[in-house]
């Protein structure tokens, strides 16, 4: 079993490497950075108070704690956007490809030859995903431990941990949007470019129904459920927004594998 | 039991015909070619038959099991060996790799056999390969598990001359080994070259289902033959003679013929004979006849309901054999 998983993320694991890296090294610059800007003494709280609610909320920046902090520099500057937005983005890309790049390359049809179930197939390709988002946690996490403490500043290790641990399945549902776009349509690039759409479009519907009071609109969004922010600088640990993306994902995935299984393979 | 039995077999893609009222059988053993135009549906049977698309009516059956339901099928691919037109892989792998992930889904019984046959550069990544090399690969994909049925579509294309002549001297001895064919194909020699019966299908249709031989017998001979002095066109008019083709100058005359030899020798035995060719008809010329004779009556053909087109009838009377 899990023969279609190990090939897909053994094909995957060079390319989420080689992104963790780069991922390691921007993370690490911005921490490196964070001394000249703590001690510029330009007021960037005041400059982050000037900006529009809707941006300050987009930068998971509440006005509640000061950004000249280490925690509060990482959860704006780097989690929020990076993590929140673009790794998201990323993982909704990629599931975009998992089963449309193989129907519209022919590669379905040599798959499904074997004997093996469609719903196999979209199960065990999603689950290559979850090697490559782990990967990207660990070592990104690592460098930037390594970073605050190297900048001599200090950052709880239990905080940063959780605030990697919990993206885990905040990344998977985001994959999991792609997934159905996968196999609903046929082109992969449609997919990817949906799935693309898909997680900003939801980015900006949590951030502006949190602050145009329609905040129940915003409950569809995965990033209601994942705030490292919060994590980073109030040591909240949302679990039970973990458990509702681990849930949404299971409930994604299962949907995409049944409409995958009554779907004509052109 | 047949290795594939199709009953009324039906498929649209909305309102847009792919097959219609295919009812088939292929028996256990034998090589069967599917034979159409471009477009004529071949590829919408084969995959319907390997569950890629369910049918919008009719049954079909693989080894035995039933191609609608997926658990039933599953078993039935356990031994069944797909050859798509045009394999799609994963260029980042090597061969070496899919050999190994496809061994872990469908079991493996004689790759290195195989390879030793086709020979693909497994232990180069698939974007290098070119399209003889995918081809190869997807051979060694194909029968790796030992398949009972094995079925092709147009299983030549990109392969060399070599090659090809390599695939055909497999599958007689897969055939030998009791391996089923059903493959579908526009090359006839290769049909002639290696299957025993032939399916035709046209706009989504099975027109015939016949052996080759009969198939070719039904058609006759073209004869080619040259006498002394002038000839007259009428002078040919016996039975059996088709086609007719005189140059009456030159003393020439071709034609496809379909009667007994002693009557045409007979009639030659009038004439000085400088020049006589008998040879079989080409596959090329017998395909035409269900093709174009109904391409010609194509509007004349168009109530949907009918099974069978009606020139593919009139063509077999016409060559009573």
């Amino acid at each position: 079993m899990l023969d279609i998983a190990t090939y897909e993320s053994e094909r995957r694991i060079t390319g989420a490497l080689v992104l963790a890296v780069l991922l390691a090294v921007m993370s690490l610059l911005f921490v490196a950075l964070f001394p000249s800007i703590a001690s510029s003494g330009a007021d960037l709280d005041a400059y982050m108070k000037s900006l529009p609610p809707a941006l300050q909320t987009a930068f998971g920046a509440s006005g509640a704690f000061s950004i000249a902090t280490i925690e509060g520099f990482l959860a704006v500057e780097l989690y929020q956007f990076f993590w929140v937005l673009m790794l998201g983005i990323y993982a909704a890309y990629l599931a975009g490809g998992l089963i449309a790049g193989d129907v519209e390359r022919d590669r379905m049809d040599v798959l499904l030859a074997a004997p093996i179930t469609r719903h196999r197939v979209v199960v065990e390709k999603f689950l290559s995903l979850v090697p490559v988002v782990i990967a990207l946690n660990i070592v990104v996490a690592a460098a930037v431990y390594a970073g605050v403490l190297a900048i001599g500043e200090s950052v709880p290790l239990a905080d940063l941990a959780v605030a990697h641990l919990l993206s885990i399945p905040y990344l998977l549902a985001c994959g999991a949007i792609g997934l159905v776009l996968s196999v609903v349509f046929d082109t992969s690039d449609v997919a990817k470019r949906g799935g693309l759409g898909a997680i900003f479009g939801l980015f900006l519907l949590e951030t502006v129904s949190a602050s145009a009071d329609l905040d129940w609109l915003g409950a569809v969004s995965p990033t209601r459920y994942y705030d490292p922010t919060a994590i980073l600088v109030r040591s909240e640990y949302d679990w039970t927004g973990g458990l509702i993306l681990l849930a949404g994902t299971v409930v994604l995935v299962a949907a995409s594998a049944w409409w995958f299984r009554r779907k004509d393979i052109a | 039991m047949s290795a594939i039995e199709t009953t009324g077999l039906t498929k649209y893609y909305g309102d847009t015909l792919g097959i219609e009222d295919l009812s088939l059988s292929v028996r256990e053993g034998e090589v069967f070619g599917f034979l159409g135009p471009n477009g004529a549906g071949k590829t919408t049977a084969i995959r319907t038959l390997l569950g890629f698309i369910s049918p919008t009516d009719g049954t079909a059956t693989v080894l035995g099991r039933d191609a609608t339901d997926e658990a039933e099928l599953i078993e039935a691919k356990r031994r069944v060996g797909y050859l798509p037109s045009n394999p799609g892989f994963d260029e980042g792998v090597t061969g070496r790799r899919l050999i190994r992930y496809h061994a872990a889904l469908k079991s493996d019984e004689r790759s290195d056999e195989l390879l030793d046959l086709f020979d693909p550069p497994v232990e180069r990544e698939i974007g290098e390969y070119s399209t003889g090399n995918r081809q190869k690969l997807a051979l060694v994909l194909t029968f790796m598990h030992d398949p009972d049925l094995v079925v092709m579509d147009e299983p030549t294309s990109g392969l060399d001359p070599l090659m090809q002549e390599r695939l055909y001297e497999f599958v007689d001895e897969e055939c030998d080994r009791g391996t089923t064919f059903f493959f579908s194909s526009h090359v006839l020699s290769e049909v002639r070259r290696i299957c025993d019966r032939v399916g035709i299908i046209r706009d989504g249709r099975l027109v015939t289902v016949e052996g080759v031989e009969e198939l070719l017998d039904r058609s006759g001979k073209r004869v080619r033959v040259g006498v002394e002095g002038w000839l007259d066109p009428a002078e040919f008019d016996l039975p059996g003679v088709h086609d007719l083709d005189v140059d009456s100058e030159r003393g020439d005359a071709s034609f496809m013929f379909t009667g007994e030899y002693d009557d045409l020798l007979d009639h030659l035995r009038a004439y000085s004979v400088r020049d006589l060719d008998v040879e079989e008809a080409p596959l090329e010329d017998v395909f035409m006849k269900f093709y174009d004779g109904e391409a010609a009556s194509e509007s004349d053909d168009t109530d949907p309901a009918t099974g069978t087109p009606p020139k593919a009838s009139s063509t077999g009377g016409e060559n009573d054999a």
